[in-house]
């Protein structure tokens, strides 16, 4: 039984990985595509449709990790993925002004490189049980330009989009109600880049360890 | 006999060791440690046995009041004890004065100042009554549990990391904030009379009996400070193990049922689960503590904070 279990693990896994593979290559394709054809300004329109799924699709990998399917601990996973669907949906869908913005180029230039080769190494390992060692070295390396340039993209992103957010009230709840509560997305959005502050370091260091902990284990195999 | 200091990496803290008394207790050695390293005073210094590397198994932490030779098992010419070093301590009184000082002297700020033309609001503002209910019932809860620190709790350990000072009073201070601008905000709505009533009374009947469980663990404990745990007997402790974590819950949550923000419901959700887990530490400790065997006796069959959930 246990046996069936790992099988169809793995086979659910493969899929997985695979298939989010494909939506960030075609958005990767589309964007390399249209700001070669069109000018930046256009990047968005092209790439929405594959972008909003691909990224939405990592809420799986949540479940992923608190069902135990995947060994990643939720404390990486929620932080990365919470920030990546606040500037897909919170930001980006939320706001059309900001989507001409040549941020938004570089930004899914950096995610969809970064989730091409994440992806693929996850689908190589879940599906002949190892990764080849360039694979890996391209996973735990390529971080160290894109995270930079992606994390840059997203703050820049946020702070671009304040003075929209501010004049739109979008998502802002106002008193007086019966419950006494009140929300403004503009302050939120300020609180937000303020988190980046700790956060981007925190991340980076926790890619640095486990680049460090992955290719001196590779070394010694 | 002699004492040999190591740190957890092997390193040894003092060089060549300490001679001390064969009858020496555990404090002596605290003492002697600290004269050598100037640094660690004995709150700071954590002792335990040398464990066998690989093992799983927690390392037995030395009691301060023990005698050394307790811990010998057999020769008493020589022990080796493992350091740690952990970090600057404060007494407990201290961290829970400053973490309840801020909601104490916060929330009176949004009632009394007019702070909220910094936010934008111009103009007068009226207070209904239940907002000074609140005010009443905030400063009353907090001034309690400042007299509770300096009269009436007798803690476990006497002192507490200094990082804790500003982790607690982050929580506290900001939340006492966050809920005392939305209670004395001039678009605060208020709700009905007999809402007010219920969670008013509610919330003093459970500050009381609150009152009532700190006492019942008062007395569990010798005035000498030695600590130690004792299975709590009487009124809910009957019933609950940590009664007094459930009537502090109940009590926020009359609070907030009276004056209705989402700021205080979430107040109440977070203290319930940080009350949640000490809570089951708790209950776990005393189930081990007190397993029926070898003459003591065994844990009663109990809830654990709120009945009938856990």
């Amino acid at each position: 039984m246990a046996g069936v279990f790992s099988l169809l693990r793995r086979l659910y896994l493969t899929l997985y990985n695979w298939t989010v593979f494909v939506g960030w290559a075609q958005v990767l394709f589309l964007a390399v595509r249209t700001l070669k054809e069109s000018g930046h300004e256009h990047v968005y329109n092209s790439v929405e449709k594959p972008l909003l799924l691909a990224q939405t699709a990592a809420v799986l990998e949540i479940l992923h990790g608190l069902v135990g399917l995947v060994r990643s601990p939720i404390t990486a996973t929620l932080p990365q993925i919470g920030s990546r669907l606040y500037v897909t949906w919170g930001i980006l869908y939320s706001f059309p002004e900001i989507r001409t913005h040549f941020l938004v180029s570089s930004l899914v230039i950096s995610w969809s490189i970064t989730e091409i080769i994440r992806y693929s190494f996850f689908g190589t390992k879940e599906a002949l049980g190892f990764a080849p060692s360039w694979l890996m070295w391209l996973r735990y390396s390529t971080f160290f330009l894109l995270y930079p340039t992606g994390i840059s993209s997203e703050v820049g992103l946020i702070y671009f989009a304040l003075p929209y957010i501010k004049k739109s009230e979008k998502y802002c709840v106002r008193m007086p109600n019966t419950w006494n509560f009140s929300f403004d997305y503009f302050y939120a959005a300020i609180l937000v880049l303020g988190v980046y502050v700790p956060g981007s370091p925190h991340m980076y260091s926790y890619m640095l360890g486990q680049r460090k902990k992955a290719l001196s284990k590779s070394k010694r195999e | 006999m002699k004492v040999t200091v190591v740190s957890r990496s092997g390193r040894e803290l003092v060089k060549g060791g300490l001679e001390l008394n064969d009858s020496a207790s555990v404090a002596d050695l605290q003492e002697a440690i600290y004269k050598r390293t100037k640094k660690f005073y004995p709150s700071r210094q954590r002792l335990t046995l040398p464990l066998p590397p690989g093992s799983k198994d927690r390392p037995i932490v030395l009691n301060y009041k023990k005698s050394l030779k307790d811990y010998c098992d057999g020769n008493s010419d020589n022990i080796t004890v493992v350091f740690k070093d952990l970090g600057p301590q404060v007494s407990y009184r201290t961290l829970f004065f400053w973490e309840y000082l801020g909601p104490l002297i916060l929330y009176p700020v949004f009632y009394f100042f007019p702070v909220y033309q910094y936010f934008g609001y111009k103009g007068e503002r009226v207070i209904h009554p239940v907002q000074t209910y609140a005010l009443c019932y905030w400063c009353f809860h907090y001034f309690k549990r400042i007299m509770e620190t300096f009269f009436v709790h007798r803690f476990s350990h006497a002192t507490s990391p200094l990082s804790n000072v500003f982790r607690n009073c982050a929580y506290y201070w900001t939340f006492g904030s966050y809920i005392a601008y939305y209670l004395n905000h001039p678009l605060y709505t208020p709700v009905s009379d007999l809402q007010m009533k219920i969670g008013f009374g509610f919330g003093l009947i459970c500050q009381v009996a609150n009152f009532y469980c700190h006492i019942l663990l008062r007395n569990l404990r010798t005035p000498d400070g030695s600590g130690g745990y004792q299975i709590p007997r009487g009124f809910l402790f009957n019933i609950v193990t940590c009664a007094n974590y459930t009537t502090e819950i109940y009590q926020w949550l009359g609070f907030t049922i009276a004056t209705q923000t989402v700021a205080g419901y979430a107040f109440l959700v977070v203290a319930a689960m940080i009350m949640t887990n000490w809570a089951l530490a708790k209950h776990r400790r005393l189930k081990k503590l007190f397993d029926g065997k070898d003459g003591r006796p065994k844990y009663p069959r109990r809830w654990v904070i709120l009945p009938p959930f856990l």
